[in-house]
């Protein structure tokens, strides 16, 4: 596939965040996070993003089909997105790989927050109490990685472009992981809610 | 850090928008929707289901909430949820609109008969009952006329007549579209113009116009799709001046003191007409387009007022915005969305929102008010930044298939 058949659909979370939802795949393997053009260096993409001149990106992250950008400045995604659609049609056409795959750990390396364990941790909690909830409403929550206390996860089923997912995450997954994980630093989700074929709750206009 | 009470409806388009701007200013945080959220139990002070369609049930769910968590302010999104807010409001002894009030921008047969008994131009009226003969009823009004549900939102449902074989046609059109709780409907003039938008936040009864949205694609029926809002409005100083004052005097004839407002008002060579006010703000996502002092959002001024927190500033940024609602493409399922990168090319454009879904059944107006997405702008001038909405949506093609 060419550059020029790539498309890509930006999803603003709101004016710090956003998703970048790409016709290809980008990283089949898992998710990768970058929090600095420092951890970036050796993945194109990643490396590209941060490079965009004012773009003031501090992090971001790659799964799949979906670039999620996170910026520190207050202007608008126009400027921004442009350049980050530029870095991913780059990396699409250049037949390398986008990101590189994670180092494993040094052995014996000491590490402050231990994702393996917090891994477990937050999916022993998605499978005993959210996803036992969210059922009901025929959604499921899947938890994709933990990088640096970071829980990245997926909503599918009825979550997935629920009008209400985002009070799931906010006021529900959130404070439930605030309340048990006390480590976990933050949440992404990297859904395409664009894709949910089946919301639970469908927005309208007024 | 003070709770603020959400009544964020299921439906609503403005879920991020407003708990983003909670999440700023810091509040904390309860939502409150009218069915259960699937965590409600996980997190029992951070959601609450209350009973929209009962507001004095709401406020007593509210009031019984409010002894476990103390609220401090009570916001609703949309027209329904203003009228919940303020009797929670009530209830709880909080800031905000009256009961009363907020029932008179409800419903807009009350709300016409207020504006007429304060004598702010306004379309004639005339309430009907979907169970007179329309024939009857088409013998007795003046054309053009509009035919208008009393608590529909977006338009949908409101269609022009130019005489009574198409009255005849609107009225059986319309008594489909309204269900078995809707007994009357209303028949007003058609009031020949241009139209604007007015967005606006009341602070102690006054009215602060936050921006004058111009609609250029005309509004002259038979059904009553919007597309464009674009902010400045390009209308002559003193006129925009009119048109706010027009809408303040709306707002006290409605009794309307505190929060958000949202008028849609004509104008010709008679001056403003107020069209129809609302103690919401603008709906959908198009609050996305508008921006005050350093970069705040619309929702984050409306949070801010409520729990009486300092707002840095209610004047807009100098730049042009505008907003389209994208037309519903014809009635169908939709299969695809093709362009939408190219859309989103078009200078000026920052972003194409398509709402709608694979697989859903797209309905076009009167019966239907759902659009397919929206696509934002902004440039230097309002002219610039209604172009490139223009082209931005001449790159889509949506792909629909039979119901």
């Amino acid at each position: 596939m060419s550059s020029a058949e790539i498309r890509i659909t930006a999803e603003p979370v709101d004016n710090h965040r956003c998703k970048f939802v790409v016709s290809q795949p980008l990283h089949a393997a898992g998710v990768r996070r970058f929090a600095s053009a420092a951890e970036a260096k050796g993945s194109p993409l990643a490396e590209a993003i941060f490079a965009i001149p004012a773009g003031g990106v501090t992090e971001v992250i790659v799964s799949g089909n979906i670039v999620t950008v996170v910026k520190d400045n207050p202007a608008p995604w126009q400027a921004v997105g442009k350049g980050v659609g530029a870095a991913i049609r780059a990396a699409a056409a250049s037949g390398a790989p986008a990101v590189a795959a994670k180092a494993a750990p040094a052995a014996g390396a000491p590490a402050s927050i231990d994702d393996d364990t917090l891994y477990e941790r937050v999916a022993r909690l998605f499978d005993d109490q959210v996803n036992p909830m969210v059922a009901r409403h025929g959604g499921r929550v899947e938890l994709i990685d933990v990088q640096d206390a970071v829980v990245m996860l997926r909503m599918g089923g009825g979550c997935q472009g629920c009008g209400m997912a985002d009070v799931t995450l906010r006021q529900g997954i959130e404070g439930m992981l605030a309340q048990h994980i006390p480590e976990v630093r933050g949440i992404v989700d990297i859904t395409d809610h664009t894709s949910g074929a089946n919301p639970y709750f469908q927005a309208s206009k007024k | 850090m003070p709770r603020l009470l959400l009544l964020l409806p299921t439906t609503t388009y403005r879920t991020a928008a407003f708990v983003d701007a909670a999440r700023r200013i810091g509040a904390d945080l309860t939502v409150a929707s009218e069915q259960p959220s699937a965590l409600e139990a996980a997190n029992p002070a951070g959601l609450l289901t209350l009973d929209f369609q009962h507001p004095d049930r709401a406020a007593d769910q509210a009031h019984d909430f409010a002894r476990r968590s103390p609220i401090d302010a009570v916001v609703g999104v949309d027209d329904d949820t203003a009228v919940v807010a303020a009797t929670v409001a009530e209830r709880l002894r909080l800031k905000g609109n009256s009961v009363h009030a907020a029932e008179g921008a409800r419903d807009k047969h009350r709300q016409r008969e207020l504006l007429a008994e304060h004598g702010v131009a306004a379309p004639r009226f005339a309430l009907h009952l979907l169970d007179e003969d329309p024939n009857e009823i088409a013998r007795s009004v003046v054309y053009p006329c509009v035919l208008k549900p009393l608590r529909l939102s977006a338009s949908r449902g409101v269609i022009r007549a130019d005489d009574p074989a198409a009255f005849v046609a609107a009225h059986a059109r319309l008594k489909a579209i309204l269900g078995p709780c809707d007994a009357a409907f209303l028949v007003e003039d058609f009031v020949p113009g241009y139209e604007v938008a007015l967005e606006g936040l009341l602070v102690n009864r006054r009215l602060h116009v936050l921006a004058i949205f111009d609609k250029p694609d005309p509004l002259d029926g038979p059904f009553f799709e919007e597309t464009i809002y674009v902010t400045p409005s390009r209308a002559p100083a003193g006129l925009q001046k009119t048109i706010a004052e027009c809408a303040e005097r709306a707002t006290r004839a409605l009794g309307l003191v505190e929060g958000p407002v949202h008028a849609e008002l004509r104008y010709n060579e008679r001056g403003p007409w107020l069209i129809e006010l609302a103690a919401r703000p603008i709906g959908g996502r198009c609050s996305a387009v508008l921006r005050f002092g350093e970069g705040v959002t619309l929702e984050e001024l409306i949070l801010r007022h409520a729990l009486g927190m300092p707002i840095p500033s209610l004047v807009r940024e100098k730049a042009a915005a505008g907003v389209m609602m994208i037309p519903i493409p014809g009635a169908g399922v939709l299969r695809e969305v093709r362009g939408v990168a190219e859309a989103k090319a078009v200078p000026l454009v920052e972003d194409v929102q398509i709402t709608a879904h694979p697989g859903e059944r797209l309905v076009p107006f009167p019966e239907g008010s759902r659009y397919p997405g929206f696509i934002f702008a902004r440039g230097e001038t309002p002219s610039a930044v209604e172009a490139a909405l223009r082209e931005s949506h001449r790159r889509l093609t949506f792909t629909l298939d039979a119901a």
